[in-house]
């Protein structure tokens, strides 16, 4: 039972993280909440189940040709839904473009992709009987992209000059527009990159959760989870929350099972809200007066 | 009362128009074909049903042609595509039956269909046949005019239950289900009628379809100690996982349930293809292979299909069938009572006694215009589909 407990509970936790850190990236360079998240993970494991499954390509070419399915969408969104709603943020426009431009994409993927699930080709090809194939690669291959993610996004950050742009921008975006720094251009790349690792998040998870209209929901309420426990904004909060999100998810469906799963779930997630409202890891903002 | 020069020539000429309009009416009625209105949802996510049944349809439409018609007249099938839309349905409906003014309605084909288009032909008091399961689509008193072709959910539940019950003699059950409409109301319904036949449900719940790991619950079906597993969902994807997860314990029980559970889709989740094996489905005696061969009527059907070049194996026999008995139907209707709405549901009501389809035997009453019998619900062994039809499953007598 904790063997399965911990197999499953952190695969999925991984994928919940890296959705978790989708929603943060593109929030971090706009200030936008975008609902897309979701969209981009479910986009992974359908776009990969074509590429390499129905169109024969093999798993390196269709995962790079995911990424850069996943780069595009982050820039569409960016164009068609954030950049027309920032001047007025404060009225939270973006969660009704955010949003209509998930579903849209959603309800176009249903009719060309079909409403069955469908199968995600194992990616690697391991000999059964080797030491590798002791652990599925379904479960692994989730961690090891939440781990190259987290490790890429503190190099950027710390280390680059485009990756302190970034964090310039989202720390304040008019003085940094003020030294000079391509704002518009730095969001774009921020949700390109959002894009990338969304669309990794559904390519690595789809072998569990299968090419599925139906996971865009999923993705999207439970990788938020993530980021509303772990703080808005903190990277390394959003893979503790969506790690512990996932094994206590696995754990309620051994220990309750069915629809009181789920109750646990989000029982445990109010809970946390309650009694520390800016999340796990993130800091209470102060307010000026 | 004096009779005046202008009353004289108004009325005669209203004579004239009545005479004539009264002579030329049965020379239009009878080279004019009888249209009949029909509802497959042929594009969208239910249209695999949809282009099965058609093929029937249009291929008994076109024997009833070639001989001779109804009566002298040929049978016109106004097809709308319900594009797996209800909304689209009940536009379809309303232009056959206000503007094409057809006789009768064959279809919607899906029940989703169905329960938006069923009051709106029974307000146009068109009389309508139709195979969807959904038993509430059925109701003599709110839709005089409304019959069934097919089985109905709790006749498909039935036969599941007595399969399990009475042929494989298997006692403990689990019962589980998706969180949909569907699959919360039929576990729901066939869990009391299991108990009702004395079987012992050891483990009955409600599952969010897009759990990725079910272990948890076959654990808990399997300390229970379930003999059989019952799921009821339309989604591929939790039946498959079911499967392979059933698969993954090495635990050999059967796997009991709807007609899903022996889909393409279904096959194309499985991480191997001996997580299908002791898996039965909804199915349907008369299009059923036993001990190898289809029965009589099937048979004889199935070489006509081939005689005709009609393609069935990339589809299901019983839908082909299907398609052929709801126009065999129609034309035999209206070949003995005629287009008049009332006459059609006087002889649906009255003279539909063991009528014999190649999909099932239907008979009808005033008080029941569910037609499909009981026993004609079978399961069939999922991995044996072989020219659109599967092998009936072990254990029933031939």
């Amino acid at each position: 039972m904790l063997e399965s407990i911990l197999s499953y509970g952190l695969a999925v936790g991984a994928v919940y993280a890296l959705i978790g850190i989708t929603y943060n990236v593109m929030f971090s360079a706009s200030r936008v909440f975008s609902f897309t998240a979701g969209m981009l993970g479910m986009l992974g494991g359908v776009l990969g189940a074509l590429f390499i499954d129905k169109l024969g390509m093999n798993a390196i070419l269709g995962f790079v040709l995911v990424l850069a399915c996943g780069a595009l969408l982050g820039v569409v969104t960016e164009i068609l839904t954030v950049r027309p709603v920032l001047k007025s943020i404060e009225q939270h426009l973006y969660v009704l473009s955010t949003l209509a431009f998930a579903l849209m994409v959603q309800q176009v993927t249903a009719i060309e992709w079909g409403t069955d699930a469908q199968p995600f080709p194992a990616l690697i090809p391991i000999d059964p009987d080797s030491i590798l194939a002791i652990i599925d690669q379904k479960f692994w291959l989730p961690l090891l992209a939440c781990i190259v993610t987290i490790v890429g996004l503190e190099f950027l950050y710390r280390r680059t000059l485009i990756g302190r742009a970034f964090l310039a921008i989202a720390e304040d975006s008019y003085a940094a527009r003020a030294l000079g720094l391509p704002e518009t251009g730095l969001r774009m790349a921020s949700f390109a990159l959002a894009g990338v690792i969304g669309a990794m998040a559904g390519f690595t998870g789809a072998q569990m959760l299968l090419a599925y209209f139906g996971n865009q929901p999923i993705l999207s309420f439970y990788g938020f989870v993530p980021v509303a426990l772990g703080g808005m904004g903190s990277n390394r909060g959003a893979v503790i929350g969506g790690l512990a999100l996932g094994v206590f998810q696995q754990a309620a469906n051994f220990l309750v099972g069915g629809i009181f799963a789920a109750v646990a779930v989000f029982a445990v997630f109010i809970v946390v809200l309650l009694l520390r409202p800016e999340g796990l890891a993130g800091a209470a903002t102060a307010r000026r007066v | 009362m004096s009779i005046k020069r202008r009353t004289v020539l108004t009325g005669s000429a209203a004579g004239v128009v009545s005479l004539t309009s009264s002579l030329a009416a049965p020379a239009i009625a009878q080279s004019d074909p009888i249209r009949v209105g029909y509802l497959p949802a042929l594009t969208g996510p239910s249209s695999s049903t949809g282009v099965g049944i058609t093929r029937g349809t249009e291929l008994a439409v076109d024997v009833i042609n070639k001989s001779g018609g109804i009566n002298g007249r040929k049978l016109e099938m106004i097809v709308r595509d319900t594009q797996s839309d209800p909304t689209k349905a009940v536009n379809a409906v309303a232009e056959l039956t206000q503007r094409q003014k057809v006789a009768a309605i064959w279809g919607p084909l899906n029940s989703g269909e169905a329960l938006a288009a069923t009051p709106l032909i029974a307000r146009d008091k068109v009389p309508m046949l139709h195979p969807c399961w959904v038993d509430s689509l059925i109701d003599v008193k709110k839709y005089p005019m409304a019959f069934r072709m097919a089985p109905t959910n709790t006749q498909v539940g039935k036969g599941a239950n007595h399969y399990v019950f009475n042929v494989l003699k298997l006692k403990k059950v689990a019962v589980v289900s998706d969180t949909t409409g569907y699959g919360t109301s039929s576990a729901n319904t066939y869990v009391p009628m299991l108990k009702a036949m004395g079987a012992e449900v050891v483990y009955t719940n409600h599952v969010d379809a897009a759990n990725p790991d079910l272990k948890p619950e076959l654990l808990r079906m399997q300390s229970a100690g379930a003999q059989a597993i019952m799921p009821w969902s339309v989604n591929a994807g939790f039946l498959s996982r079911i499967l392979n997860t059933r698969g993954a314990m090495g635990w050999d029980v059967p796997v009991v349930g709807q007609t899903t559970l022996g889909s393409g889709q279904t096959k194309a989740l499985l991480d191997k293809p001996e997580n299908w094996n002791k898996v039965y489905s909804n199915n349907f005696r008369n299009c059923c292979y036993v001990n190898g061969k289809l029965p009589p009527r099937a048979a004889e059907y199935v070489e006509r299909l081939k005689k005709d070049k009609i393609e069935f194996a990339d589809t299901l026999l019983w839908w082909v069938a299907l398609g052929w008995d709801g126009a065999m139907m129609m034309a035999e209707t209206l070949k003995a009572a005629g287009p008049k709405n009332t006459d059609m549901v006087a002889y649906w009501n009255n003279k539909v006694k063991g009528w014999p389809g190649i999909y099932g035997t239907v008979t009808w009453t005033p008080e029941e215009h569910n037609g499909f019998p009981d026993e004609d619900v079978v399961m069939c062994e999922v991995n044996s589909l072989k020219d659109g039809a599967f092998n009936i499953a072990p254990g029933y007598s031939s």
